[in-house]
């Protein structure tokens, strides 16, 4: 089924569904008012309305993200749900709530920024209710046994979804590239009713892999264009984890059930990864990219960034300069969203490949 | 700090810093000479303000090891470390500084052949390249032994600062204001005083100092009175012809941005407040022929102040307001020495970078109306995307609302490899038909 026949499908079973632009957000809130998150990262439209809107040198996901909006492509949508991400983010949400009058529900939510302290905690469980407050003003109240349920069912998901990122680390995963992230990523979209038995399938048909050919990890944005997949799996190469913003930061790396279903939230934002769009430390960004190189014996890193992309470029130069210290290869490549792979892209990733295949060798 | 330093800096302060600052301003005691054509006579202030930032910037040498040092955003509650003794440096005024003598693209050049991509702020560009080439007009910037941010005017200076205290392993002090996509709440006037709160036992270990809440109150006091007497020099602009253009104002904002909380920037704006009144008393405009007002959206292009000065001025147009240089007026009167932490919270994040599109349109509508604007010239700053990312819909609204005609000028703050001299008079070409029409 398509991501839109699906969408149809949860509305017709009484589902709202809310458009959700990146990154971090509490989805356990919406699931607990019967609601469906629909996260818009890439959509695969031609970008023509939003150039009337954002400068050449705004990112892709953002263009892309106003694109569906200006196309119609949202009629489906109960309302959408702004995360405080980035500047480009930010504004953005400012131009279709101030400027274009989308006529639906917007909210946002803005979550507290690292060095965090005291305050950032309290704040941020200030910040889920008063989300929910917003939410129940359009939606009616929301049943705090409920919330509970889902909370506990996302902290399910993430165990999952960190049983399936372990068995690829240690080579005991089958799947393709490619069919990995086609598999992680339905997660932008389906329900977790829908996804978790999904996930727990996939699990258990790929595992088993033989753990042959060298290991890369990829950090950035999302994995797009995805013919970079396809490629590295073409060449034999295992993505064998990631620090993508989309996928693996934004599994908690642990969690714990607090008595108070909020609480376990706030609990669950602050055990995610580090990352460039909460500003994490840089320090906690390092060390975190070379304890997934040492645990996965990567044999390298592709930074895998998004055109314009100021939160992720900011720290490549320091990222790039371990993992070289570390002893592994380093590929930088900077994408336009659903364009595909370009000839000197391609010849790059071979001679990526082929430095590491001959590290792999030796 | 060592007292070896310290006598230093205090010897260079009462000695050195006065005989530099003598040289600075001699042969302009006069004033500021015969005007150029198309413009009134210069502000005698200038020679002043030069005094004052070269202080600065010398005196900042002999700072390291003297006193503690801060590298300070733009928009941070700079108050909060003025009763610590901090000697703070604002790495965007370097930018501007370096965007000014036409240095941009030879430091971002050394960011980048260090990984920093051509695409970044280049604001920050130069400060990294700065960081790590040692490069900078004004001799030595002095190391950090703390640096404080405030993502009131962007995210980027976060990104930014935390490369830097990586590379320093210097503590990064963020106070995180959230972005009023509507209205400002209680709860976040909270916590942004809780950080105000928490920031102190951080300072007193940085600097070796207590903190002395009466002092803080009294520093609160003075920046309170230069941002006012600041928002009062820029109103001065609402008579015709006004005494100065936004082109002065972008220069004479130094002491606001770099100064803030010190005597010396409050001394300095009542000095030129008074030159402005009297200018105002006796008629005399910046420029000769004021026959258009126009408005000024986004940061300077730094490179080209002179160039845009002239060329506007020869037609009759001056520049009377801009969003930027509003700023550090903008929100002042919330601001209250009795009740410094929420005052603080309000002032600071409640500036225009850190509020909703519409709240900028409101703004321009504002300004428009009470400068008597004919027409609005928006620079769209590749460096700068929360400034700029809602510039195109701001042009349409105010043309449809106030039937303000504009041009967008594509640039960049201080990388003048992001400029094209030709589509940019273009442009300006058919914008003056426009007003002139
Ligand atoms: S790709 Fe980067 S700049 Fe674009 S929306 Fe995501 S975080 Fe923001
Ligand atoms: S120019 Fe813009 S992006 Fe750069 S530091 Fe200033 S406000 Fe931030």
């Amino acid at each position: 089924m398509s991501r839109r026949e699906y969408l149809k499908n949860q509305k017709q079973k009484g589902r709202r569904l809310i458009g959700v632009f990146p990154a971090h957000y509490p989805r356990e809130i919406l699931w607990a008012f019967n609601s469906l998150p629909a996260e818009i990262w890439d959509p695969p439209l031609d970008i023509e309305g939003a150039n009337a809107h954002l400068q050449p040198y705004i990112c892709s996901v953002v263009k892309l993200g106003l694109e569906l909006i200006l196309q119609g492509k949202g009629d489906m949508l109960d309302g959408f749900l702004f995360p405080h991400t980035c500047d480009s983010i930010q504004n953005m949400a400012s131009i279709v709530y101030d400027y274009l009058g989308v006529g639906k529900p917007c909210y946002f939510f803005y979550h507290p920024k690292a060095p965090y302290r005291p305050s950032s905690r309290r704040y941020y469980l200030e910040q889920l209710k008063s989300l929910v407050s917003r939410l129940e003003r359009d939606l009616g109240p929301m049943d705090e046994n409920e919330l509970r349920r889902r909370v506990e069912q996302g902290h399910h998901l993430a165990s999952i979804l960190r049983e399936i990122y372990d068995a690829r680390r240690r080579g005991g995963l089958s799947a393709s590239n490619a069919d990995f992230y086609r598999m992680i990523r339905q997660g932008e979209y389906l329900h977790p009713d829908d996804f978790i038995p999904l996930l727990e399938d996939f699990l258990k048909a790929s595992r088993g892999g033989d753990g042959k050919g060298p290991g890369v990890i990829l950090s950035g944005v999302l994995p797009n264009p995805p013919e970079i997949l396809n490629l590295l799996d073409e060449l034999g190469v295992r993505v064998v984890d990631d620090d993508l913003l989309c996928c693996g930061r934004r599994i908690p790396m642990h969690t714990t059930m607090a008595q108070d279903p909020f609480e376990a939230l706030v609990d669950s934002y602050f055990a995610m990864p580090p990352c460039t769009t909460k500003d994490s430390p840089l320090k906690g960004r390092v060390d975190y990219l070379l304890e997934k190189i040492a645990a996965s014996k990567a044999k390298g890193v592709i930074f895998y960034l998004v055109k314009f992309c100021e939160p992720e470029w900011f720290d490549v130069p320091c990222m790039a300069e371990a993992v070289k210290e570390a002893g592994a290869a380093v590929l930088t490549v900077d994408v336009d969203l659903n364009q595909g792979l370009s000839g000197q892209l391609t010849t790059r990733i071979e001679a990526f490949v082929e430095m590491i295949g001959r590290q792999q060798e030796a | 700090m060592s007292l070896v330093k310290r006598a230093r800096y205090h010897f260079m302060k009462d000695i050195g810093a006065p005989a530099v600052m003598r040289l600075s301003g001699a042969g302009r005691k006069k004033g500021p000479g015969r005007p150029k054509p198309g413009f009134g006579p210069g502000l005698n202030c200038a020679v002043r303000l030069k005094e004052i930032m070269t202080r600065h910037y010398f005196l900042s040498r002999y700072a390291e090891g003297a006193k503690p040092v801060a590298w300070v955003t733009s928009g941070a509650p700079v108050e909060i470390l003025r009763p610590f003794g901090f000697y703070t440096i604002y790495p965007e005024n370097h930018g501007a500084l370096c965007g000014a003598q036409r240095l941009g693209p030879e430091l971002c050049a050394e960011a980048e052949a260090h990984g920093y991509h051509q695409d970044l702020c280049s604001y920050a560009r130069i400060d990294l390249g700065h960081f790590l080439s040692g490069k900078t007009p004004v001799g030595r910037l002095p190391r950090p032994d703390l640096l404080f941010a405030s993502n009131n005017i962007c995210q980027t200076v976060v990104y930014w600062y935390r490369v830097l205290a990586h590379q320093l392993k210097i503590p990064l002090l963020l106070f995180d204001t959230p972005y009023n996509f509507e209205d400002i709440t209680e709860n976040d006037v909270a916590y942004m005083v809780r950080q105000l709160e928490e920031m102190i036992p951080v300072l007193e270990e940085v600097s070796g100092r207590r903190f002395d809440s009466r002092k803080f109150q009294e520093m609160t006091g003075i920046s309170r009175d230069s941002s006012f007497a600041w928002g009062e020099v820029l109103a001065t602009m609402k008579t015709r012809p006004a005494p100065m253009t936004i082109f002065d104002a972008f220069i004479h904002l130094a002491p606001i941005v770099s100064l803030r909380g010190l005597p010396v920037a409050l001394e300095y704006y009542h000095i030129l407040l008074r030159e402005l009144r009297e200018r105002i008393e006796q008629g005399i405009g910046a420029i000769e022929n004021e026959r258009k007002r126009l408005m000024w959206d986004n940061i300077a292009i730094w490179y080209k102040v002179r160039d845009f000065s002239n060329l506007f001025a020869e037609r009759g147009m001056n520049f009377v307001t801009a969003t930027y240089t509003n700023a550090w007026a903008e929100t002042i009167s919330l601001m209250d020495a009795d009740r410094p932490f929420e005052s603080m919270a309000r002032t600071y994040s409640l500036v225009v970078l850190n509020n909703s599109l519409d709240h900028r349109l409101q703004l321009m509508e504002r300004l428009i109306k009470e400068y008597h604007v004919d027409g609005l010239v928006i620079h769209s700053a590749k460096s700068c995307k929360p400034y700029s990312v809602g510039q195109y819909d701001i042009k349409r609204l105010l043309m449809d609302r106030l039937g303000i005609p504009s041009v967008i000028v594509d640039a960049d703050i201080t990388d003048f490899r992001a400029y094209s001299e030709e589509q940019t008079r273009t442009r300006l070409e058919a914008f003056f038909e426009t007003l002139e029409g």
